[in-house]
């Protein structure tokens, strides 16, 4: 499957650090496991890259002869994602892998062996849990830097 | 002359310790004691020899005023300074500042359910250049120069139903929440979204701001659990989610002041969970709120505050506070993700400083983290 990074995005997942390679291997991946969140034709993958998740927001474009990922944007964060703690409302995502509706909730989520609750779109059939963007990249990229200034 | 030159400079030793017990209750590192937070506000003033007057209405002077007392009474690390009503001049009230009292809201209100329709929801400029957003980023501009080891900027959605309800005067809102159930609504989301709108000012000025978001009259006393969960805990989950949209947060301080007997069930698979959130609840019936209920019922969710009547902290009876916080220490101490001490409400103007000192004494003698 061939993949396009628009130039506004190469900008953007360039100044997360993200690199290009990285972004097919989270495409790939979610494609052929089909462990991805879809919702009106837009899919979440992500994948766990060295100490990173890297998720990748994409379209999936079909012509007559083959496809190709579109990228929306990617972004990254080092906190680690572990059980579902709750689900508690409706997220309009759906696990592609269960076919079931996630949902917004809480999951544990472990930090410098910290391990305190935060939100996130989660499927309770098959257990996992997904950051958006804002989240990523505003709260979650917030917590980590006030776990290593008070942990220091 | 600026108000930090009525202050002598910050004790390091003192501060570099309150530092390290304020950050112990959210990265699992004990330190010597739990901590103390009787929410301070003009009693630090009063303390200083200024005037509840000067607390609300010389914001730089009072929050420094909270800055240096903490270290008398070995509170907290970090400063704050707030009144129950932000964001209401910008939707349309006056508030009249007073001797005794923190301001007060003189109207105009709404009397008439349609009129909610016409209160325009100001943006994060029209906010710029209202009155509570340029006070606050003054404020925090004012402990970065001269306080900056204390600054945490926090952004107020404070009582969204309580400062809701001013705008229409709160006998009113309660008669609407029968009769008039939609226009209630409504203008709880209009007072919420200018809060949110206030939380996105302050975190694009500072790069990030604390919430600080409660449930005060929106209690039993008045409501159902279904009404609060429906006013109130629906609203903060929305404050919260909106607010962490634009930026703000990660830290949470939910402050659930008067009596929530029975609804304090509605808020835990309802309300937003960050890893730096801190929970707090006043009162069950009219007994503060056991933190050994708070504990098991909150304890996994978040850092969990417990009470100390906030009545018993003008009463001379130092012992009588001591053995309060003896048995919220003992019934909240080893909460799975930390404890803090704290008074049910605002510690009151006059608190006797023997009664504060009880708090702290009984957090040192009693507060160990874990039940060791």
């Amino acid at each position: 499957m061939d993949i396009k990074i628009p130039d506004n995005v190469k900008e953007v997942i360039g100044k997360r650090g993200i690199k290009e390679a990285d972004i097919e291997a989270v495409v790939k991946e979610a494609e052929s496991s089909n462990k991805k969140l879809v919702k009106n034709g837009r899919n979440l993958a992500k994948k766990k890259i060295g100490d990173v998740l890297v998720y990748v927001d994409y379209d999936i474009d079909k012509g007559v002869l083959s496809k190709h990922a579109k990228v929306n944007s990617a972004y990254t964060h080092r906190i680690v994602l572990q059980h579902i703690v709750n689900a508690d409302g409706p997220s309009g995502w759906t696990c592609a892998h269960c076919n079931e509706a996630a949902a917004f909730g809480h999951v544990q989520m472990e930090y410098m062996t910290v391990k305190r609750n935060g939100p996130a779109v989660v499927c309770a059939k098959c257990g996992d849990s997904w950051a958006e963007e804002y989240l990523a990249t505003k709260t979650l990229a917030a917590v980590e830097g006030l776990f290593e200034k008070k942990r220091a | 002359m600026g108000y930090e030159e009525l202050f002598p400079g910050m004790d390091a030793k003192w501060h570099a310790n309150a530092t390290k017990r304020f950050a112990s209750p959210f990265v699992d590192v004990p330190t010597d004691r739990i901590d103390v937070d009787p929410i301070i506000l003009s009693h630090a003033a009063v303390a200083c020899g200024f005037t509840i007057r000067d607390f609300y209405e010389k914001p730089e002077l009072g929050i420094h005023c909270v800055g240096y007392i903490s270290h008398l009474y070995d509170l907290l690390a970090v400063t704050h300074w707030f009144y129950s009503l932000p964001w209401c001049r910008e939707l349309g009230l006056t508030l009249q500042y007073k001797d005794t009292l923190p301001p007060i809201s003189t109207g105009p209100i709404i009397s008439e359910p349609g009129q909610v329709d016409n209160i325009h929801v100001p943006d994060v400029d029209e906010l710029m250049k209202g009155h509570t957003l340029p006070e606050f980023i003054r404020m925090y501009e004012y402990v970065a120069k001269n306080l900056p080891m204390t600054l945490v900027p926090i952004s107020y959605g404070f009582d969204i139903v309580g400062a809701a309800a001013e705008l229409c005067g709160v006998e009113n809102f309660i008669m609407w929440t029968f009769t008039e159930p939609d226009a209630a609504k409504k203008l709880v989301k209009k007072y919420t979204d200018t809060s949110i709108n206030g939380a996105d000012g302050l975190a694009r000025k500072f790069g990030m701001a604390m919430l600080i978001v409660g449930s005060v009259l929106a209690n039993n006393d008045i409501f159902s659990d279904e009404t609060t969960k429906e006013y109130s805990a629906d609203m903060m989950r929305y404050y919260v989610d909106q607010s962490f949209r634009r930026g703000a947060g990660p830290q949470i301080f939910y402050h659930l002041c008067g009596n929530h007997e029975t609804d304090y069930k509605v808020f835990k698979d309802t309300l937003i969970w960050s890893p730096f959130t801190v929970f707090h609840v006043g009162y069950k019936g009219k007994e503060v709120f056991p933190s050994s209920l708070l504990k098991q019922e909150f304890g996994n969710m978040a850092t969990i505050m417990g009470s100390v009547d906030t009545k018993i902290m003008i009463n001379p009876n130092p012992k009588v506070v001591y053995e309060q916080s003896k048995m919220q220490l003992l019934g909240g101490r080893d909460s799975p993700k930390g404890y803090i001490l704290g008074n049910s409400c605002e510690c009151p103007p006059y608190t006797i400083p023997g009664n504060l000192l009880a708090m702290v004494k009984a957090a040192r003698d009693f507060g160990t983290f874990g039940t060791w």
